[in-house]
């Protein structure tokens, strides 16, 4: 592998472990709260502006916007084949943040399920 | 039956939510390819490169679509595990195939099939383990 090519897949490691770290603050916020029962639109959106007043969320949001500015430098120098096929290790990041921080039990069905995914992903993007 | 109507309503959220980040996605790489002769040596590239990408207007749509993304996809958090609500979301990796296939004609190799139907398997697998962990709380 050259240089540039691992350069490269250390970049979207990093905009995956980023998207994670956000994930992990959003979903942790959202338990925080308490949820709204409805369909109702009126409900939902009192619900979206009660869960951005918590700063956790900001801290998310600024972990995205590393990972967008990460991500928009890898498409200008990579295929978007191949920064998709590589992106799709975030299911593990993922699978594991879940599993650790927010104690989702990640049973051998679950993994089972990423792993395809992510071999899927992989035959998707570069087949 | 109003529990089975809701996870049908969280699966056809998560389809749409798919759509827009397929789309945001599109956006995003429309807006970089006008950068893409550009090399960032140091932090003051790192600023021309974001000024080139905000002047086209597919940065602020693909911005625009990432915030309904957003509101979208904490409905859906709240009703349903990270560690299942993500992988389920891999729908997209099936939508853009099959849009191609069925409105652009495009011809797709068996390799392009196999992966679908992992990542089929997969979405499958993930949801059977989410009704799995709610059997038994």
């Amino acid at each position: 592998m050259n240089p540039d090519l691992i350069f490269i897949l250390f970049l979207i490691a990093l905009t995956g472990i980023c998207d994670t770290i956000n994930q992990l603050f959003l979903k942790s916020s959202i338990d925080s709260l308490k949820i709204p029962h409805t369909a109702n639109i009126f409900k939902i959106l009192q619900f979206i502006i009660k869960l951005i007043k918590i700063p956790q969320i900001w801290i998310g949001f600024l972990f995205t916007v590393v990972s967008l500015c990460i991500w928009l430098f890898v498409l200008s120098k990579s295929d978007l084949n191949f920064a998709f096929s590589a992106d799709s290790m975030h299911y593990i990041f993922i699978a594991l943040g879940s599993g650790i921080i927010l104690k989702e039990k990640v049973g051998l069905m679950r993994w089972a399920g990423t792993i395809c995914i992510i071999m899927g992903i992989i035959l998707v993007s570069l087949a | 039956m109003f529990k089975k109507n809701l996870t049908l309503k969280i699966l056809l959220f998560l389809v749409f939510s798919d759509f827009l980040e397929t789309f945001t996605q599109f956006c995003f790489k429309k807006s970089s390819l006008s950068q893409s002769g550009f090399y960032i040596r140091e932090l003051a590239d790192v600023a021309t490169f974001l000024k080139g990408v905000s002047a086209s207007p597919f940065l602020w749509i693909g911005l625009l679509s990432v915030l309904l993304t957003f509101i979208i996809w904490s409905a859906i958090l709240s009703k349903i595990d990270l560690s299942v609500a993500v992988p389920i979301a891999s729908f997209s990796y099936i939508l853009v195939p099959l849009v191609s296939i069925i409105f652009l004609h495009e011809k797709i190799n068996a390799l392009k099939w196999v992966g679908i139907s992992f990542i089929l398997a997969g979405v499958v697998f993930v949801s059977l383990s989410s009704k799995e962990r709610k059997a038994v709380p």
